[in-house]
């Protein structure tokens, strides 16, 4: 059973006061969902928020499915985003994912065995005067190289 | 040549600190602007000839101008959604001028009679939005935002609002309907937005380097922005360079300035020497122009609306000789298909088309009829939805498309890339 | 009043009057989707194109209001090519699975084909692949693969029924309608979804492959599931009916609700009905309606005519002089009238029952159109017995002490849960004259004398129910099912010794629907 810490439900009382409409508080709920539940949103935890909310699960639902930042599974603990739109894309981002895959031997989306890692291609974050660059949970990563790319998921434990 | 009034303490690092703002002259127009009549700034802000700078390059006093006298409330949204891809004018402005920002916003608030605004950060920004909430919180401390601001009477709240990871919000109505709580999904026109606009209230929707720019306008008064740009694209514009440039960045020039002089100049020509092949010229959405158009080409919304492409938000992509056309093409309709809503049918299911067609030249199941096709098909989504992703789509079709037929008709015949060559395939 | 010009015709239409209204409104064709005019517009088909003299931009019909002097078409060429185009795109991801489909025949995309299409498709790519049969509970299954997205059932749930069940998630040719978590779509209201569905994307599980739709033709009636009255159309063929929908009135706007979709099933002979038969759900069918006159006394069983049943029946109330009458408010106002006349010249009007059920609920009102009395007709049976002075009396231990009891029982026989104790209680006269459609719930064992005379439902007869606010509303006979079956009129004018004359019902076409008037040709 998927629950909000303490904490987690007093902030989404708050956010439930904070805008016109209470409504406006499903995006930063969801957020908060996915800080607690390992960085992705189940379908129990939209149900558990339709309640606590009073927000019909379906519309939560559809605001959920819409953004591409809520995870629909599992993803490892790192999230590593690897831009592919033009820019990047021009530096080598595609060829680089497949570095990353082909060594951690796992698809996109998927996380890796030891729980560490999972990788998707993503459209631009608006870094393109840094291009090759790649966003690892919150934090981006600029100016990449290969090799530098490899040496940075190596580091991360 | 550059002429920095946005960007011209970029360098500065605390300048994105209250303390440091105030240090380089910040929140000394607002206490000016709060002195004038709301009306007055709106006339000067028309007579500044300023233009949207998210993408639509509509006149901003104009369109302030449309809000209905019914005595609703009124919201001012800043569209922080910044999206199209290659643009990142906007998150270098929150994270290094926030309360620039801030200031522009209040002073256009003021203008505008509204109590209440959002800034609309996409989610992905989640530095810039840090940077923003804190200046924020800065601005209500000292009294710049609050009731009775700097004892003018005047009350303004302001808040920010994290998007969660859709293109679409960057659209003003999209926006809303996120920020409501909802799908981002454009809504219908009319009403605009200045009529019924967040909670079917009278809204004004503008981009952070619109209301950023508002400040410089009343600091300096209209004539003299206007002497920046040209008769019809007043001011200076930011623009994002990337691409095969060796310098790429944000560059602040006059409207009007020389396509190819940006290149050349501040951004240190092409990388490795190589040829310049082409450029696209205001985000993915512009259609593209070659190296021959470019040389003609300035930047200002008219000459290249002449050119059959558009200003747009102010990126520009720089491509040299080694770019296969077919493959950009691939990535940039992979792009709208993953970001249309999905609401209106020759969108959704053209987006996926036009990609699914890209797709098959490079995996050989394209005939040659399928260029038509393509073309065709990317024609009848234009100008058939409610909002401008389809056109968005569709555009760059109708840019690569013809202007590179060749690179599409050789990935056909030959199934490899002409430009990249069959070791590449 | 705004004056416009419609493809060359002039038309005078109210300030606020959108331009597919005032299509509409002179039954112009116009090719559309997600517009409904219950709902709020959605504007996303992108189907209603039409071009306005002075702007070069073609605009929704849907979203666009008429303004005066404004002149409209939608027969230019570049109406046509958006419209062309427009179903292309609807089609290029839909399954195409036309022939296990159970809204082909009555299918938007079918439809708007046939009128603007028959070309060759241009997809050659691959289709994206979506669920297809998800079951949604016990009333619909949803087929999202031929969803077109138009978000009608979306704003329905939304907007009309407010049980926000739907949603439509993902974005893009990824967009899915459905439920969250697969949760059932059970509302009240919920078959309405279907009717509103364009397409075979909501299917209704109680109609779905029973009939081609192209068999089947409709014709307008009331509901008789409760007081409200709900317009609706009945669709049959000669077996029976096969379903009921709504239709367009100020009484119930475009809905109905779910319950009294139910009623078609008291006309029909057979009913299929699904039985759990060691586990699994089977279909069988079940005899439903009373077809011919039955004596049965005891446990012997007669079969009559029912001309000769009444001729008999006629001989013997010669010798009665004191009966009752049980009424239910099932029949219409013509019924009432010659029943309760001839009950006043043969018996005095006296001893006169009100067959009620649940009466504490009547006043029960859901805020939309379900109201707690599941009769259609007790206003009008109320003032029938005001008109001719008859007092009616509720308590049936009264009734054992007369001799013969007249009963014009319930013609949806499951919306009176007393049935059973009422037959027992009537089996103690001397003789039940029971004037039924279907067949009544006798056990086997139970002792007494009934005769049972074969009435006509609601889609065999003509007539005038008042709802509950005392609103006449007349319908007419859809087909008749039963041969055997009279109405009570008929019925009274025997016992009078009058002859019979015979209604031949009006023909009418096979089915039509929304999209388009006129259907293409082959």
């Amino acid at each position: 059973m998927f629950e909000l810490s303490t904490q987690g439900q007093e902030f989404v009382k708050k956010e439930l006061q904070r805008y016109e409409t209470v409504e406006s508080a499903i995006i930063p709920s969801l957020y908060q969902v996915q800080k607690e539940n390992d960085g992705w949103v189940s379908e129990e935890a939209i149900g558990y928020l339709s309640d606590f909310m009073g927000i019909p699960a379906a519309r939560i639902n559809e605001v959920f499915h819409f953004y591409t930042m809520f995870n629909k599974k599992p993803v490892g603990k790192y999230h590593v985003q690897v831009c592919c739109n033009v820019a990047c894309a021009m530096a080598g981002t595609r060829e680089m994912t497949k570095t990353f895959l082909d060594e951690y031997g796992v698809k996109e989306g998927e996380v890796t065995e030891d729980g560490r890692f999972t990788f998707t291609k993503v459209e631009c974050l608006g870094a393109c005067d840094k291009a090759p660059m790649m966003q690892i949970n919150e934090d981006y990563h600029e100016n990449l190289t290969p090799e530098s790319a490899r040496q940075l998921l190596k580091e991360l434990k | 040549m550059e002429v920095k009034l946005l960007s011209e303490h970029y360098g500065d690092d605390n300048f994105k600190t209250l303390e440091g703002y105030k240090v380089k002259g910040g929140y000394e127009v607002l206490p000016k602007a709060l002195k004038m009549k709301p009306e007055e700034i709106i006339a000067e802000v028309k007579a500044s000839g300023l233009r949207g700078r998210g993408g639509a390059g509509f006149p901003t006093g104009v369109k302030w101008g449309f809000l209905p006298n019914n005595g609703e409330t009124r919201y001012l949204l800043c569209n922080a959604d910044e999206g199209e891809p290659c643009t990142f004018k906007d998150r270098m402005m929150m994270e290094k001028a926030p309360h620039q920002l801030i200031e522009g916003m209040i002073i256009s608030a003021f203008a505008i009679n509204s109590p209440k605004s959002y800034i609309y950060i996409r989610g992905e920004y989640t530095y810039a939005a840090k940077v923003v909430e804190k200046a924020i919180k800065e601005a209500y401390d000292a009294g710049y935002l609050g009731k009775n601001i700097l004892g003018s009477g005047f009350d303004h709240d302001m808040d920010i609002y994290r998007g969660a990871g859709a293109y679409i919000c960057g659209e003003e109505t999209g926006m809303i309907s996120s920020l409501e709580g909802k799908k981002g999904q454009p809504k219908l026109k009319p009403p605009f937005p200045a009529v019924q606009g967040y909670l079917k209230k009278p809204t004004i929707v503008n981009n952070v380097e619109t209301l950023a720019a508002v400040k410089y306008i009343i600091r300096d008064g209209a004539d003299s922005y206007k002497k920046h740009g040209t008769e019809k694209s007043a001011g200076t514009k930011l623009f994002s360079v990337a691409g095969d440039v060796n310098k790429p960045g944000n560059y602040e020039v006059p409207l009007g300035y020389p396509l190819l002089d940006l290149i050349n100049n501040e951004c240190g020509g092409i990388k490795e020497g190589r040829a310049l092949k082409a450029a696209i010229p205001g985000g993915t959405s512009a259609p593209i122009i070659t190296a021959e158009e470019i040389e003609k080409a300035t930047l200002d919304y008219e000459c290249l609306a002449e050119m059959g492409t558009m200003l747009g938000s102010g990126s520009i992509v720089v491509m040299d000789d080694t770019r296969c056309m077919v493959d950009m093409m691939k990535v940039i309709s992979h792009f709208y298909h993953h970001e249309s809503c999905g609401q209106c049918t020759p969108c959704r299911e053209g987006t996926g088309w036009l990609h699914k067609l890209v797709s098959s030249v490079i995996d050989g199941t394209a005939s040659v009829s399928d260029i038509d096709l393509l073309c065709e098909v990317a024609n009848k989504m234009k100008g058939r939805t409610i909002c401008a992703l389809s056109d968005a789509a569709a555009l760059p079709v109708l840019g690569i498309v013809p202007k590179f037929r060749e690179e599409f008709e050789f990935f056909i015949k030959e199934g490899y890339s002409k430009v990249k060559g069959r070791a590449n395939a | 009043m705004l004056k416009c010009t419609i493809n060359g015709k002039e038309v005078e239409v109210n300030e606020g009057t959108s331009i597919i209204e005032a299509f509409k409104s002179l039954d112009e064709d116009i090719a559309h989707y997600c517009w409904h005019p219950g709902l709020s517009v959605a504007g996303v088909c992108r189907l209603c194109m039409v071009e306005i003299e002075g702007n070069p931009r073609l605009q929704i019909a849907c979203n666009t209001l008429v303004t005066d002097g404004m002149v409209i078409s939608n027969q230019s060429e570049m109406v046509k090519d958006a419209v062309k185009w427009g179903l292309d795109f609807h089609l290029i991801n839909h399954p195409l699975d036309c022939p296990i489909c159970d809204q082909a025949g009555e299918c938007g995309l079918q439809d708007q084909y046939m009128k603007f299409g028959q070309y060759d498709s241009e997809m050659g790519q691959q289709k994206v692949k979506k669920k297809k049969v998800v079951d949604l509970g016990d009333k619909i299954v949803l087929d999202s693969e031929r969803c077109i997205l138009c978000s009608r059932c979306v704003r329905f749930t939304e907007e009309v029924s407010k049980t926000n069940e739907l949603g439509i998630f993902n974005r893009g040719d990824h967009s899915e309608i459905g439920t969250y978590a697969g949760k059932p779509l059970n509302n009240d209201y919920a078959v309405n979804t279907v009717d509103i569905c364009p397409v075979g994307a909501l299917t209704s599980k109680d109609f779905r492959f029973r009939q081609r739709v192209w068999f089947l033709k409709d014709k307008p009636s009331v509901c008789t599931g409760c007081s409200t009255g709900c317009s609706v159309d009945v669709y049959f063929n000669q077996e029976g009916l096969w379903r009921v929908k709504p239709r367009y009135s100020e009484v119930n706007g475009y809905w109905m609700c779910d319950e009294g979709r139910k009623i078609y099933k008291s006309t029909n002979v057979m009913n299929t009905e699904f039985v759990g038969v060691r586990g699994e759900k089977k279909a069988v069918k079940v005899q439903n309606r009373l077809t011919q006159a039955i004596h049965r006394k005891d446990n012997e069983v007669d079969y009559f005519l029912t001309s000769k049943a009444l001729e008999n029946l006629r001989e013997d109330l010669k010798s009665v002089d004191k009966a009752a009458l049980v009424l239910t408010g099932q029949y219409t106002n013509e019924e009432y009238e010659a029943l309760l006349s001839y009950w006043k010249s043969q018996f005095k009007g006296e001893n006169v029952f009100h067959w009620t059920n649940h009466e504490e609920n009547w006043n029960d009102f859901d805020g939309l159109l379900i109201r707690g009395d599941k009769n259609p007709n007790t206003k009008g049976l109320q003032s029938s017995l005001e008109k001719h002075g008859i007092s009616v009396e509720k308590d049936f231990s009264k009734l054992t002490q007369l001799t013969h009891v007249f009963v014009a029982g319930p013609e949806n026989q499951w919306v009176y849960d007393d049935i059973n104790t009422k037959v027992d209680i009537f089996a103690k006269a001397q003789k039940v004259i029971w004037f039924s459609a279907g067949l009544v719930p006798v056990s086997e064992d139970l002792i007494g004398n009934f005769l049972f005379i074969p009435t006509k439902t609601f889609a065999e007869k003509s007539g005038t129910f008042v709802n509950f606010e005392g609103k006449e509303q007349s319908f007419e006979m859809v087909e008749s099912f039963v041969s055997q079956a009279l109405s009570l009129t008929e019925i009274v004018s025997v016992l009078q010794g009058d002859s019979l004359t015979w209604h031949k019902p009006e023909q009418v076409e096979r089915v039509h629907n929304e999209f388009v008037h006129e259907r293409g040709t082959m």
